[in-house]
């Protein structure tokens, strides 16, 4: 069963839009519970996206992608 | 849908990869200590002591004050006594206030001493510019560094590299001066340079100091760099692989020791040689590789060689005075394409 990355509903305060600087992984790749597998950059505040479950990671959003609060970046398989 | 699945792939940037080879080595060696401005809580301004402060403590990881001249002394004093400092100057450029501590004492005290003390202190500093920080900011100053007899000089371009290189750095008891470009630190609002962000193993290893790496093989033209340069020549070698140029690119990793071998087996293959530098194109990095290459052997060389570096000029604040100045890939194929061919 598939688990979603979703970035976290209170990560920042306001309703700044933020940036996918970077993925800790590739597209593919297994990864470990709560292992960082994505920063996201919000006014040059870096908050580290944690790998919600173990399993192989489906990246739906792209390096430099603009995201909110809540969006779902990736999936766990 | 069905992906194949990978292994388990662990990338990191620079700035994480540093901070992991300090808190490795400082779990095994209480002797290892940090030092530095806005290293301890906040994490270093570049991100490369995060996750140190809450591990270690205080104690172990020191907030100095805006005194370069005072903690830069100070560490030369602890590695002298036995310690194993790692002290962050923040930016290359401040070296200004505190060099009679870095290049009369730091880098040669071993040798006034008769070998009777080691001085086993890395000095970890910040280079590089293309963020508008202007001309006291933005400077790499690999040259000057590597000029002054008494110090051992890296500084990676990957993170793979960033980690073995500060383990190795720590382990040496003479100093190292460790130079990390801000753009590839991975810090996001200094820019992003993908192909810095490699897998990193999670044990401790070493990448040896005065070794340089073979990042592209080819067979046309040698373009050698180090930080940004490494990433430039290898955009450059894209461009000049879709015109049938087959380019070799090296990463110099040190520039104390100098791995000058590598170098010349790169150019006796190639019979090519471009040098690229974000650092000043006069009295450099860029002139010295090339005159190693030439005292070797002029004979090898089918074409005159070129360098790729900073214009003789104090860096520009403005973005696009700045962009400008700096090295790209642009300026890379442009040089291969002045060569007598």
């Amino acid at each position: 069963m598939a688990v979603e990355v979703r970035i976290p509903a209170d990560l920042w305060e306001e309703d700044e839009e933020g940036v996918i600087t970077t993925w800790l992984t590739d597209d593919g790749a297994a990864v470990g519970k709560g292992r960082a597998i994505a920063t996201v950059m919000v006014k040059k505040v870096e908050f580290d996206i944690p790998a919600p479950a173990d399993g192989t990671l489906i990246m739906l959003k792209k390096a430099d992608d603009v995201v909110r609060k809540g969006d779902v970046i990736g999936r766990i398989e | 849908m069905t992906t194949p699945v990978k292994g388990n792939v662990r990338k990191l940037v620079i700035a994480r990869a540093m901070a992991e080879a300090i808190a490795q080595e400082m779990r095994i060696d209480p002797r290892v200590f940090v030092m530095g401005e806005d290293i301890g809580p906040l994490g270093g301004v570049f991100g490369n002591t995060r996750g140190l402060h809450e591990e270690f403590g205080s104690e172990r990881v020191r907030d100095a004050p805006i005194s370069e001249t005072a903690f830069i002394g100070a560490g030369v004093g602890a590695a002298a006594d036995g310690m194993r400092p790692i002290v962050e100057l923040m930016f290359v450029d401040f070296f200004g206030v505190c060099m009679d501590a870095i290049y009369n004492m730091m880098a040669k005290n071993i040798y006034f001493s008769g070998g009777n003390v080691k001085m086993p202190m890395v000095l970890m500093t910040a280079t590089g510019g293309g963020y508008s920080d202007a001309g006291q900011h933005s400077q790499c100053l690999h040259g000057t560094f590597a000029h002054l007899p008494g110090m051992k000089v890296v500084a990676p371009s990957n993170a793979y590299d960033a980690k073995g290189l500060m383990v190795s750095a720590i382990r040496d008891d003479s100093p190292v001066v460790y130079l990390f470009h801000k753009g590839l630190q991975g810090m996001g609002w200094l820019g992003t340079e993908p192909d810095s962000i490699v897998h990193v193993p999670e044990e401790s290893y070493t990448v040896p100091i005065g070794k340089a790496a073979t990042v592209r093989e080819g067979k046309d033209v040698t373009i050698v760099g180090i930080t940004s340069g490494v990433h430039h020549a290898l955009k450059a070698a894209d461009t000049l692989a879709a015109r049938g140029v087959s380019a070799e690119v090296i990463d110099l990793r040190s520039l104390v020791p100098l791995d000058r071998e590598h170098v010349i087996a790169s150019v006796r293959k190639t019979g090519r040689l471009i040098v690229v530098d974000e650092d000043y194109h006069s009295y450099g990095v860029t002139g010295e590789i090339i005159a190693s290459v030439v005292e070797h052997d002029i004979a090898m060389l089918k074409a005159p060689p070129r360098r790729v570096a900073y214009p003789d000029i104090p860096i520009p604040y403005s973005r696009p005075m700045e962009q400008w100045a700096l090295p790209n890939p642009a300026k890379i194929v442009a040089a291969f394409d002045s060569m007598a061919r």
